[in-house]
């Protein structure tokens, strides 16, 4: 029951005003309603960005803190990782034999591009904070 | 929507900013030959490697239509560089 319905029962109660004064006030309200609400229940509306945000108090080279600020649009992202899905089977083989000879042991052409599609399409919710005495991260979409 | 023009910051440690505007389109026209080179070695390289040309020029377009908005800023002390895509 919102607020208002609540103080004109309590007018009822008390009252100070007849039943039929609280149902005109009662409709009044239920006729304010709909106009009120569509704004409260619109759908969030869905970002458009990736941000990046780092923040460092460290001095490298006596030239002060540093700080970095990356906005891309997730369209583009979308784009670059349709374009990676031509990169052809041979060349992805080499960056997997070279990832594993780094310690990375990932298998490149099991990464679909309708799963990072899927990827990105998550992202919306993501919001990453890392917090430490000399830098900050975060990562989020608006 | 074709990015129409980007701007380039650089704070130098005296302060003093050097803005670069680059209007894109005009940029492409006058490069235009080179670009016509461009993708007939990306068509080139693309029946070499097997892969569908069409599809690459399409997605390189995609690319090209999705960075406008783009912003990439970089700071560090009395330095800064500012790339804006628009």
């Amino acid at each position: 029951m919102n607020e208002q319905r609540r103080q004109v029962l309590q007018m009822l109660a008390e009252g100070r005003i007849t039943p039929d004064e609280a149902e005109r006030l009662i409709d009044a309200l239920d006729r304010e309603q709909p106009e009120s609400s569509p704004g409260a229940t619109r759908a969030k509306p869905r970002p458009r960005y990736l941000r990046v945000v780092v923040s460092s108090a460290d001095n490298f080279g006596g030239d002060g803190p540093g700080r970095v600020n990356v906005r891309v649009p997730l369209q583009l992202l979308r784009a670059g990782v349709r374009l990676a899905s031509l990169i052809p089977p041979q060349a992805l083989s080499k960056v997997n034999a070279e990832l594993n000879k780094s310690g990375i042991p990932i298998d490149l052409t099991e990464l679909k591009p309708q799963h990072i599609e899927e990827l990105i399409e998550q992202l919306d919710d993501i919001t990453v904070d890392v917090d430490q005495p000399d830098a900050k991260v975060q990562v989020f979409c608006e | 929507m074709i990015p129409q023009l980007v701007t380039v910051r650089h704070r130098r440690p005296n302060g003093r900013s050097l803005p670069l505007y680059i209007p894109v389109l005009p940029v492409l026209l006058v490069l235009s030959p080179l670009l016509l080179l461009a993708v007939l070695a990306v068509l080139a390289a693309c029946l070499t490697t097997r892969v569908n040309p069409v599809g690459v020029l399409r997605r390189s377009g995609q690319l090209l239509w999705a960075l406008p908005g783009t912003r990439i800023e970089i700071e560090q002390g009395r330095t800064a560089v500012l790339v804006s895509v628009k």
